[in-house]
């Protein structure tokens, strides 16, 4: 599936709350175990509803090297 | 208690485990093996035991299918969709008419209003909430004053008020379970959709005032539609060409008879109409042919 606008965000940002990552593509992709939609883990989705701003912009900062990763040109 | 919070096309799933582990809401059919997946990794092996509908719109029960068919797991749904599921009328279940999809599952116990149950070890009691959908729950838990709100209070609104689009009275109901909600003592609020909160008076006082426009004039609340009908639709697809929204929307019996009844657009003009509205707020955005989800 080609997917619409990831959302962005930069973890170090503190004018506001880390935002949720999901763009309601909600597939994972087998071979990276990572969601095709926002790049996190299964552990990470299943954690988000329960983490601090802190342990958010972790997961962030996570996703941001992920996709440096996965999308270099 | 575990809130995974989805975003707008799969509803929120809360997980709770205790002396029995229980799942309410089962998000969207395509999002299934991810929903199955969370489970699976929060559960740590244990079986899911129940599963709980607020109420049988496609975003809120598409996993059903999925997790009955890997676990063993008791299905309660609300008890005056019991019928319908039973023969699976989809006519009078709200997939088609949505133009949403739905995998076929069955059910063991039914919820009714006013009926108490028991979630991850703690006293809930089930609220009738019509509005949004004439057989919707909330599910309240007065002992540690949360209530799981379903789509008849978000943070920043509710959802559609689907019988109103066919003529049947939605607006009166949606008012009365506000007012519901209101006589509750509640410190948290876990929506159908988008983060739990914890400002309920915030919440329905926004609601109210959206309310209360919506219902000032039904073309609103058939325009409102239409553009969550297009956005659902984009979220499942992600993008949709443009010169295709006209024949997709129509073919949605919700979107003919809202047009019908409140619009009378041509059906190019009212799509032309509802891609500008979504790219005008930010929620889609043109790229070449085709319109791209945002957000």
């Amino acid at each position: 599936m080609m997917s619409g606008q990831l959302i962005l965000f930069d973890p170090q940002d503190t004018s506001m709350a880390a935002p949720s990552p999901c763009i309601s593509v909600c597939e994972m992709d087998a071979r990276s175990g990572l969601c095709d939609g926002c790049q996190r883990t299964i552990s990470e989705i299943v954690g988000w509803g329960s983490a601090g701003d802190a342990a958010r912009r972790t997961i962030w900062r996570a996703i941001n090297q992920r996709r440096d990763a996965l999308f270099d040109d | 208690m575990q809130v995974f919070e989805r975003g707008w096309l799969s509803s929120n799933n809360i997980l709770f485990g205790g002396e029995q582990t229980a799942l309410v809401d089962s998000g969207y059919l395509t999002h299934a093996p991810q929903t199955l997946a969370l489970v699976q990794h929060a559960l740590q092996g244990r079986p899911l035991d129940l599963l709980v509908n607020t109420h049988l719109h496609s975003d809120h029960c598409g996993g059903n299918a999925l997790l009955q068919q890997h676990y063993d797991c008791r299905t309660m749904i609300p008890a005056s969709e019991a019928d319908k599921v039973r023969d699976w009328d989809e006519d009078a279940l709200s997939f088609i008419a949505t133009g949403q999809q739905c995998a076929r599952f069955g059910f063991d116990a039914t919820l009714a209003p006013d009926q108490p149950l028991r979630l991850g070890g703690m006293d809930w009691q089930a609220l009738g909430a019509p509005g949004h959908d004439p057989h919707s729950l909330i599910l309240y838990c007065a002992a540690e004053r949360i209530l799981i709100s379903a789509d008849a209070l978000w943070e920043n609104g509710f959802g559609v008020i689907f019988p109103e689009l066919d003529g049947e009275s939605g607006f009166g109901e949606a008012h009365a379970t506000l007012e519901l909600i209101a006589t509750l003592d509640v410190r948290l609020v876990i929506p159908g959709h988008g983060a739990p909160f914890a400002d309920v008076g915030k919440a329905l006082a926004t609601a109210f005032s959206r309310l209360d426009y919506l219902a000032a004039d039904p073309v609103r609340n058939a325009q409102n539609a239409i553009k969550v009908l297009l956005k659902f639709l984009l979220l499942e697809r992600q993008q949709l060409a443009l010169d295709k929204v006209a024949i997709l929307l129509g073919r949605m019996p919700v979107v003919r008879t809202s047009n019908q009844r409140f619009l009378q657009w041509p059906m190019d003009e009212l799509a032309e109409w509802a891609m500008a509205q979504l790219v005008r707020v930010g929620a889609a955005e043109v790229r070449g042919a085709w319109l791209v989800n945002q957000g």
